[in-house]
């Protein structure tokens, strides 16, 4: 047995598997110790904040510490941070339009010094027109100059701004700081300060907060269902493959019949009848067991049939051993490699099998548990796709993806110590 | 490690990258969504009509339309189409050609009397010339017809054909007469251009709804009075039969016409000898010579087209629009450049179901702590991405955000009845004073049964899915269990519009959006007793609500003409709403989505371009003067 271990923990395959598991178990764990309360907790009102660090802008008026930095640049970055280089071809293009439309103004594009912002914006302050339409201007393109003009409205103006303080009974503002574009703090000091390593979700909730909760239920989700999935099988396989007759016609006929019909097809119309009432991550895990022990079932009963007429198992028989004792004994031992293997990939088919259902919308409910199936369905409904969210799904995608490698690497690792033909 | 291992790891790795590349590419199709096109009229089971168009011709047509000649819309129409016939417009699930609806009928091939304008009210003549004039007494109503007026055929549209659509309509028994013959007595022609209305009366000789009179100049088309002969004498005179013949030779009087119609794609081509090009009325033909709506799988697969510029003007929810420009870069615009991107018009509600058992559903303490729970901002800035006004900006009322329809009632009298949402503490005591005491488990208590509610929407439609979400949220905080259930569409519909339902506890619906007969349209739909225990209701109160005194106003606004009178009425049934809460609004929404794509054409409806079209995707009521606006951009 020692000697086994030793074996199986020596295979490349098996050991990367189980680190990944591993790494992600102890993360699942420890993370929320870190991280507490409630996953599906709506936080954020926004749909979609993009990862990063979030803190208090009422907070960080408050903290009493303000250092100052005299930091090269900085005066740069404020003006890139309101006039990128897409703006200032947006400042090109509109120049040039308002060449082509005014008799008067004459500019050439090789006049327009791009690096130059003082140049650019004097251009741009001295003739922007919002009223101004060109020939077959569109809406999009009149609105993206009219945004421009805003935002870069007092883009010069590094004036210190004032903080007052607005009293809503008294109806009366009491002057309070002034703000001065040296002024730094030290976000440690700020009161609140959130950070969402990858944003939320549509509903605002923090996804890697619910991506760590999804993993623990899909994890539940994948083990029950292989847990049902092989112990009937097994138990099925056994029965058939050592009793035979007419025991054995009547259970391959129900398999044979699940056989043919396809799993995803009965998963989804058990789902649907179900209700979603009573549709919990356990009653899925169920139903997802229950549609997937064939194949064990078909695979235990042919080993079954070809241990049952060893000499080993035929000796216990004349020994007078009862049924239940042979099969434990003499039998089992044997399918036992299997048996582990078979359960690997069905823990690992019951995660995607609920992946699957929760992206129809047949998965649990939403408000109940965090699935990763579920993310994936909401991120899909309100378009993460489209709108380049890809903290809310790719960090899933990439989870599932590794869950199930990890657990194939583990299942080929066990092969390669079980299985005679690759032993070597 | 062995080579062989490595090979099995190089292997390995590859594989984990396939599976990767395989589920980034997976998801548009894993997408199952039907449409969430919560205003689109529902329509019936489509009958199966023998498909003449082969896929692989639709494509070849999709081919030859001229990309800078074809204006592309989606959006309206889901499910393969039926026909053409107006007449049985129920049974074509033909959006893009036919709509009657009070906000202004689609008008691209059939037209009506009047043109409404959602923006500001007015009905604008379209087949009719000059202003309709009332009697004195508001018992008929006449109109004329314009006299340059003709159907494609070239005959001229007269009186006869308003009066015979009316007449064929009621006796052949279309639904789109039905919603109207309460009200209407007869329509006749007093001459070939002159049509007679006369309203219906009520026991002491007043019209009974002046109102929806009005409501059906721009919302009823007229259709040819030779044509329904026809209709008529090929189905026997069966009504049914009539209804559903697929009227491929229907006569139209629009500027277009029928040119392709396929389970993937409807294609209307301008008529050239479209009569509104006279002076009297456009002036001019439309710009684009084709018409086409592209039936798309869902959502996702129409927003992905139209984000490509393949289409041009889209009517499907697409969420967190803005970034569509502002983050991408597209030539994408909504009529308003900041929230709530449109018009709102309707006001998607929550309903309590009256018949249901659930413990607590019949004590209006409950229903309103559920109610003020709710956190309404979350659902505006989330599941409608912002492109809805807050309960802030506009209390809630049974009126929509447009100021005629705030004007309606005394704000001031009812503001302190005027909940704003996310109030745990003000839900908590009501539920207090309900008597609903907390359980053990954490749940509250009515005489030992635990309020316990299914929160319903239809599957698919995302942004009530979300909302019921945020309403079940709301219910944990305060104790009260609210399990969130989406079923299909065709399943739900069935059960909220049945005579008695258990099933939902709280649901979704909507609401009438505009119409000359607003807002006392949308509170009847929203309160009237007249719909509880209809079979088939599509028209309103599927929560069973029932108050005498709801009623007796709904029975005298109509007929009110002091305005302070009508105002002070108002307020009382904002009033009884607000205090029996027996539906809750959970968020504004325009009547249509509406957004463009420039990459083709330009010269659309905007907010403060002067032009005062609403934003209706130029198909509905006045939008359609877009049509005759628009531009190509190269």
């Amino acid at each position: 047995m020692k000697n086994t271990f030793k074996q199986i923990f020596r295979t490349a395959n098996f050991l990367i598997g189980f680190i990944i598991i591993s790494i992600v178990l102890l993360f699942i764990t420890i993370y929320p110790i870190f991280n507490p309360g409630n996953p599906l907790r709506m936080i954020g009102q926004d749909s979609f904040t993009p990862p990063g660090t979030y803190f208090s802008l009422y907070d960080s008026l408050d903290v009493s510490h303000v250092y100052t930095f005299r930091l090269e640049g900085a005066d740069d970055n404020r003006i890139y941070a309101k006039l990128s280089d897409t703006d200032r071809e947006h400042i090109k293009e509109w120049l040039l339009l308002f060449n082509d439309y005014d008799d008067i103004f004459e500019i050439r594009a090789e006049d327009i010094d791009l690096e130059d912002t003082e140049g650019l914006l004097g251009l741009w302050w001295e003739h922007f027109d919002p009223e101004v339409r060109f020939d077959n201007m569109t809406i999009a393109e009149r609105r993206v100059f009219a945004r421009l003009d805003v935002n870069m409205d007092r883009l010069f103006d590094f004036y210190d701004k004032e903080v007052w303080m607005y009293n809503p009974e008294s109806g009366e503002s009491e002057y309070l700081k002034s703000v001065g574009t040296l002024d730094y703090v030290n976000v440690s000091d700020v009161a609140n300060v959130r950070i969402l390593p990858l944003g939320t979700d549509n509903f605002g909730r923090d996804t890697l907060k619910q991506l760590v909760s999804a993993i623990g239920t899909s994890l539940m989700i994948g083990l029950i269902a292989g847990l049902i999935a092989t112990g009937l099988g097994l138990l099925l396989g056994l029965i058939a493959g050592y009793i035979g007759g007419i025991v054995d016609d009547f259970i391959m006929f129900f398999t044979n019949l699940f056989t043919v019909i396809p799993g995803i097809v009965l998963l989804i119309l058990i789902s649907y009848s179900i209700g979603q009432e009573h549709r919990g991550a356990t009653t899925v895990a169920l139903v997802i067991g229950l549609t997937s022990w064939v194949w064990t079932t078909r695979a235990v009963r042919a080993q079954v049939m070809s241990l049952r007429n060893r000499d080993h198992v035929n000796l216990s028989k004349l020994s007078g051993h009862s049924m239940p004792k042979i099969v434990v004994k003499d039998i089992l031992p044997y399918i036992a490699s299997y048996v582990v293997m078979a359960f690997i990939l069905q823990v690992s088919s019951g995660i995607l099998a609920e992946a699957g259902l929760s992206m129809l919308g047949l998965g649990p409910a939403t408000t109940e548990s965090a699935t990763l199936g579920l993310m994936m369905n909401w991120a899909l409904r309100y378009n993460a796709h489209l709108s380049g969210a890809w903290w809310a799904y790719y960090p899933v995608i990439l989870v599932i993806a590794l869950i199930s490698f990890a657990l194939n690497m583990i299942n080929t690792g066990l092969d390669r110590v079980f299985n005679p033909q690759l032993r070597g | 490690m062995k080579k062989k291992q490595w090979i099995a790891f190089l292997v390995a790795v590859i594989m984990l990258v396939a599976t990767l590349a395989a589920c980034q590419n997976q998801e548009a199709p894993a997408e199952t969504d039907p449409p969430p096109v919560a205003e689109e009229t529902p329509e019936p089971e489509p009958e199966p009509e023998p498909e003449e168009d082969e896929p692989e011709e639709d494509a070849d047509v999709t081919r030859e339309l001229p990309r800078d000649e074809t204006l592309y819309v989606m959006g309206f129409n889901w499910g393969p189409p039926n026909g053409w016939n107006a007449f049985g417009e129920g049974n074509m699930n033909n959006a893009l050609a036919m709509e009657q609806v009070g906000r202004g009928a689609r008008l691209p091939m059939f037209e009506t009397p009047f043109m409404f304008n959602a923006l500001d009210g007015e009905l604008i003549p379209l087949l009719a010339y000059g202003p309709y004039e009332w009697n004195d007494d508001m018992t008929e109503l006449t109109y004329r017809i314009n006299p340059n007026a003709h159907w494609n055929d070239g005959t001229p549209v007269t009186a006869h054909d308003a009066a015979a659509t009316f007449t064929a309509g009621r006796e052949f028994g279309t639904d789109t007469t039905a919603a109207f013959a309460a009200v209407i007595d007869s329509v006749e022609a007093l001459d070939d251009e002159t049509v007679l209305i006369t309203a219906a009366l009520t026991d002491d000789g007043a019209p009974v709804n002046p109102l929806m009179i009005l409501t059906f100049l721009g919302q009823n088309y007229i259709l040819q009075e030779a044509w329904l002969e026809t209709l008529a004498e090929r189905n026997d005179n069966d009504g049914a039969a009539m209804q559903t013949d697929p009227g491929e030779d229907i006569a139209f009087s629009g500027p277009f016409g029928p040119y392709l119609l396929s389970d993937t794609m409807v294609v209307l081509v301008r008529n050239d000898d479209y009569w509104g090009q006279h002076e009297s009325m456009w002036g001019t033909l439309p710009a684009p010579r084709f018409l086409a709506h592209p039936i798309f799988e869902d959502n996702a697969a129409a927003t992905v087209a139209f984000m490509a510029g393949d289409i041009d003007i889209s009517q499907v929810f697409i969420p967190n629009v803005q970034d569509l420009w502002l983050d991408q870069g597209l030539p994408i615009s909504t009529f308003m450049e900041d929230p709530p991107y449109g018009v709102p018009l309707s006001i998607p509600t929550a309903f309590f179901n009256m018949h249901s058992e659930a413990p607590g559903i019949d004590n209006p303490l409950v229903r309103q702590a559920i109610a003020m729970a709710v956190d309404y901002d979350l659902i505006i800035a989330n599941a409608m991405t912002n492109q809805s006004p807050t309960f802030a900006e506009v209390p809630r009322s049974l009126m929509n955000p447009t100021a005629g329809e705030q004007a309606m009632y005394n704000q001031e009298e009812v503001a302190h009845l005027q909940w704003e949402g996310n109030d745990i503490d003000g839900a908590n005591a009501l539920l207090d004073e309900a008597g609903a005491v907390m359980g053990a488990d954490g749940w509250r208590e009515i005489d030992g049964e635990r309020l316990s509610f299914v929160a319903s929407a239809p599957y698919g439609w995302s942004d009530w899915e979300a909302a019921i979400e945020i309403v079940a949220a709301a219910g944990e905080q305060i104790g009260v269990q609210i399990t969130t259930y989406f079923p299909d569409w065709s399943v739900y519909n069935t059960i909220v519009t049945a005579a008695v339902h258990t099933e939902y506890d709280i649901f979704m619906m909507w609401t009438d959006d505009a119409s000359p007969a607003q807002p006392w349209s949308r509170i009847r739909n929203l309160l009237s007793s007249e719909f509880v225990g209809n079979d088939n209701n599509w028209s309103g109160n599927w929560g069973a609500f029932e108050n005498d005194r709801v009623d007796e106003l709904l029975a005298l606004i109509p007929l009110e003409t002091d305005e302070d009178e009508i105002r002070a009425m108002y307020t009382e049934l904002v009033e009884i709403y607000l205090t029996e809460v027996p539906s809750f609004s959970l968020m504004y929404r325009p009547a249509q989505f509406h957004a463009v794509n420039e990459s083709v054409w330009t010269g659309f409806t905007e907010d403060g371009d002067g032009r005062n079209v609403p934003p209706l995707n130029a198909v509905n009521g006045f939008a359609i003067a877009d049509l005759f606006n628009i531009r190509p951009v190269n």
